[in-house]
C-alpha cells in the first residue's frame, strides 16, 4: 500500500475534528497573552498604552477571528457532548454540524461587525 | 477528542458486562467535557461583556478597576482562568502526544507548555485578588 492510500477520510466530522484542535490552540495561545496584558493593570500608564493598541484595525480583526474561534470551539464542543452522551447525537452528527456552522457565522458575523465597526464611524 | 471516548455508543452493553475500569485518561475525557459546558458560559459572557457590550478601547483601567472591586466578579473571572488554563493544557497534552513522538522531544514539550502554564495562573491569580485602584 502506498502510504496515501493509508490517508483517513473521515468527511465532514475529520474536519470538525481539524477545526476543533486548530480553534482549541489558538483560544489557548492567546489566553496566555491575555493574562500577560490584562495583569499589566499593576503598571497603570503601561496598561493603558498596550490596551489602546488594541484599538487598531488589525487587532480588531485578530479579535473577530478570536470570536469566530470561541464560537466554532464552543458549539461544536455542545456537539461533541451530544454525541458522546446521546445516542439520537450520533445518528444527526452531520445535521449537528450544520447547525454549528450555521450559528457560528449566524452569531459570528453581527458581532465580527459590531467589534470593527467603531474603527469606520469613529 | 473524539477518538478517546470510550466504546458506550448505542445500545446498552450485554447483561454482566463489567464496566472498564476508570482510568486518568477516563477522567480527563470527563474533564473536557463537564468544564467545557461551563467554559461555554463563562468565555462567551466574557467575550460579550468586554468585546461586543463595551468596545475594547473603553475597557482601560478604570473599567478593570470597578468590574473587580465586586468580588463576584474576580471569582468569576478567576474560574474563566482556572478552567480555561486546564481545559486549553489538557486538550494540548492531547495534541502533543499525537504529533510529537520522540520521548525526549515530548518530555521536554511538556515541560515548557507546564511550567508556562502554571506560572501564567500563578501570575494571573496574584493579578485579580491582589489588584487595588
Amino acid at each position: 500500500m502506498s502510504p496515501s492510500s493509508k490517508v483517513y477520510r473521515g468527511k465532514s466530522g475529520q474536519w470538525a475534528f481539524v477545526g476543533h484542535r486548530v480553534s482549541g490552540f489558538l483560544v489557548f495561545a492567546f489566553l496566555l497573552l491575555h493574562i500577560v496584558d490584562v495583569s499589566l493593570v499593576r503598571w497603570p500608564a503601561i496598561y493603558n498604552d498596550v490596551h489602546a493598541v488594541y484599538g487598531n484595525i488589525l487587532l480588531r480583526l485578530f479579535e473577530v477571528g478570536l470570536l469566530f474561534a470561541l464560537l466554532f470551539h464552543s458549539l461544536n464542543g455542545l456537539r461533541i457532548v451530544l454525541v458522546d452522551f446521546f445516542p439520537d447525537g450520533v445518528r444527526n452528527q452531520r445535521l449537528l454540524l450544520s447547525g454549528v456552522v450555521f450559528l457560528t457565522l449566524a452569531a459570528g458575523i453581527p458581532g465580527a461587525w459590531i467589534i470593527v465597526k467603531p474603527f469606520f464611524l469613529g | 477528542m473524539a477518538i478517546r471516548t470510550p466504546d458506550r455508543i448505542g445500545s446498552a452493553r450485554p447483561r454482566g458486562d463489567r464496566r472498564p475500569r476508570q482510568n486518568f485518561e477516563t477522567w480527563s475525557w470527563f474533564f473536557m467535557r463537564v468544564s467545557g459546558l461551563v467554559l461555554i458560559f463563562l468565555a462567551l459572557t466574557h467575550f460579550a461583556i468586554t468585546h461586543i457590550a463595551n468596545d475594547v478601547t473603553d475597557t482601560k483601567i478604570d473599567f478593570v478597576g470597578k468590574r473587580w472591586s465586586n468580588p463576584l466578579w474576580q471569582v468569576f473571572d478567576w474560574a474563566l482562568l482556572a478552567l480555561a488554563l486546564l481545559h486549553g493544557l489538557n486538550g494540548l497534552r492531547t495534541i502533543i502526544d499525537d504529533y510529537v513522538r520522540a520521548p525526549a522531544r515530548r518530555i521536554t514539550v511538556k515541560a515548557v507548555l507546564y511550567t508556562l502554564s502554571f506560572g501564567l495562573f500563578a501570575f494571573g491569580t496574584l493579578t485579580i485578588f491582589t489588584f487595588t485602584r
